[in-house]
């Protein structure tokens, strides 16, 4: 996991700005008023699960899709109206959307032939990006002699070659097999690195938001319900959410009462806030199996299932109130399934969220 | 026991063919006769029919009117129909069957209802019957294959590719010329030709809009009825060649160089 990396703004204005941007298609809202900043050089990604407007908000972006309201800044110019040819983005679609008409080298060339771009020129460019990219020796196919993973390659070097300000990329690695998936993400990172472009992605792979992006806004029913590094999102979601979106957690359901919380599982301490229904939050690596004195929440129950799977051991616990926690640890305790536990955290380690 | 049936199968298509082939072969080989009446033995080959042919103002008269409508209406129906299938494709899939239920209408109703059906209106609202009247006349029933044709295309197509022409800076005249087209264009001019099959070989629609003049199917008509000559067949290999050239050359010009 990429380190949380700093704003790398310096109180400099962001390079693309998203202000009140919504779009309703007929009755139905796919994004609601919406404000974003997105900062040159960064690698952002628009993670959600499907149907959370993410693709509508990256192609709202690109100039695809007109908004229902609000406006699109890029450079602190204002492109709301402006049709996607008039833009400084690109856009890798999620189906490439190659030319099956052209070679892989036409294809490339192809916006900078519109550009006008001298010949010469256009032909020094077309060169240096496939070799950034690595397929110079596919520039005479066709798009339809091309495997999945090449064509994605094309993709990106056609939209590269035009050295957009905003790199748009819609579900970048979602058509490749798992091992093809890893080896682009490396490449993308790799690219990303040497240009110093700044990248804007749509998944609903929170493996590859956290293993690509520096900046991540959580997206849930068309709104942005976190943003932040990712770090950040991991270890302080904000809502029960984001914290069962990103990775694997514990939520077990409590209730706060004059600035102290009961679990339903039996455990409470005190943390000041508002009355009603509150949910924890912990990570499955933050609980421990038969806690030593630092861990704050106690909880007993019943062990149902331990798989060792490498790295760490699962243990799954049903607690005495019918929840279940999930321990990760690195050494197996020996205890075995059907024996009564306890497990226990530390109070730092959790996360409470309003709601349940 | 699966070889025999292969063999089996493959002598009964073979038998298809030839039987729909031969009277192809048939009008060609009697096209190039000496003989007088279509009929064996061929004494001498020759191409006196051809000759007897070429020499008739009548017949060149009906040939140009042919191409002229053939053309017009291959021209005007994959003109039209193109654009009706772009727009088609972009309304739902549901109101777009529901349209292509009602423009092919034509297609459905004999050729012989249509034709009376053009004539009276052309009567009544005064229109004068020329080639423009056939024109009109054959676009009612080509026009419907050509939405089909491109139509069906167009379900499967990679709408990301004109989006992805957008992005790289192409306007949408832009993106069309140089992406949707060529990526079209095979299926086009195929329904092109189709429609001017259609038209070339339409009786009719044809003899009930003309008014005056002759195109090739009613000049032939015409001289069944008098005299039943082998230069009908020599006309039969010349509208065989015409098509066959016409597909060779739509084939060689629809790959895209550039």
């Amino acid at each position: 996991m990429a380190a949380d990396a700093k704003r790398p703004d310096g109180g400099r204005t962001p390079l693309v700005q998203l202000r009140g941007l919504t779009k309703s298609f007929g009755p139905v809202v796919a994004v609601r008023p919406l404000d974003l900043d997105i900062y040159a050089g960064d690698f952002f990604a628009l993670l959600g699960p499907s149907g959370c407007g993410k693709t509508t908000l990256l192609r709202m972006i690109g100039g695809f899709t007109e908004p229902s309201g609000g406006t699109i800044a890029i450079d602190g110019v204002d492109v709301t109206r402006l049709g996607p040819e008039k833009r400084p983005t690109n856009m890798v679609f999620q189906g490439y959307g190659l030319f099956p008409h052209m070679t892989v080298r036409q294809n490339i060339g192809y916006g900078l032939r519109l550009a006008r771009v001298a010949v010469a020129e256009r032909a020094g460019r077309v060169e240096r990006i496939m070799d950034l990219v690595r397929i110079a020796e596919l520039a005479e196919r066709r798009p339809d002699a091309l495997s999945g993973g090449q064509a994605q390659r094309v993709a990106l070097a056609r939209a590269l070659v035009m050295e957009p300000r905003v790199l748009l990329l819609d579900e970048p690695l979602a058509a490749l097999d798992l091992k093809l998936r890893k080896q682009m993400q490396e490449e993308l990172r790799r690219i990303h690195r040497q240009i110093g472009g700044t990248f804007v992605f749509v998944t609903h792979d929170q493996g590859e938001a956290m293993g690509l992006a520096n900046r991540i806004a959580v997206m849930e029913a068309g709104s942005c319900v976190q943003e932040g590094g990712p770090e950040e999102i991991y270890r302080q979601p904000k809502t029960r959410f984001v914290s069962s979106f990103i990775g694997e957690a514990n939520v077990l359901a409590g209730e706060r009462r004059a600035g102290v919380v009961t679990l339903g599982a039996g455990a409470g301490f005190a943390e000041a806030g508002a009355d009603g229904t509150v949910s924890v939050v912990v990570r499955p690596e933050d609980v421990r199996l038969d806690p030593g004195a630092d861990a704050e929440i106690r909880l007993d129950g019943r062990l149902e299932d331990v798989v060792f799977l490498g790295p760490y051991t699962r243990y799954r616990v049903v607690l005495d109130s019918g929840e279940e926690v999930v321990v990760h640890a690195g050494d197996a305790a020996g205890q075995a399934v059907g024996e009564r536990v306890a497990v226990g955290w530390r109070r730092d380690r959790q996360r409470l969220v309003q709601g349940s | 026991m699966t070889a025999v049936s292969n063999a089996l199968w493959r002598a009964f298509g073979a038998l298809v063919v030839a039987l729909m082939l031969t009277p192809l072969a048939l009008v060609v080989l009697f096209s190039f006769t000496d003989n007088a009446l279509t009929n064996f033995p061929i004494e001498r080959f020759s191409t006196r029919w051809f000759r007897t042919l070429f020499e008739r103002a009548e017949f060149w008269k009906a040939f140009g009117n042919s191409l002229t409508i053939a053309g017009s209406v291959a021209v005007i129906s994959s003109v039209v129909g193109t654009l009706a299938a772009l727009a088609l494709a972009r309304l739902g899939e549901r109101l777009a069957n529901a349209a292509l239920v009602t423009l092919c209408f034509p297609v459905m109703l004999p050729a012989l209802v249509i034709g009376i059906a053009l004539l009276v209106f052309f009567n009544k609202t005064g229109v004068p019957f020329s080639l423009a009247t056939v024109i009109l006349g054959h676009l009612v029933i080509t026009q419907p294959f050509v939405i089909l044709i491109v139509y069906a295309r167009m379900v499967g197509f990679d709408y990301a590719a004109v989006d992805s022409a957008r992005d790289l800076g192409a306007s949408p005249w832009v993106a069309f010329w140089t992406v949707t087209f060529p990526m079209v264009s095979t299926t086009v001019i195929g329904a092109a030709l189709i429609a001017m099959a259609i038209s070339l070989d339409d009786f009719i629609i044809t003899f009930f809009t003309i008014g005056g003049g002759n195109t090739l199917p009613t000049y032939i008509w015409g001289k069944v009825r008098t005299y039943l000559d082998p230069s009908i067949n020599a006309i039969g290999t010349i509208l065989l060649a015409l098509t066959i050239a016409s597909t060779v050359l739509a084939l060689r010009l629809s790959r895209y160089r550039g």
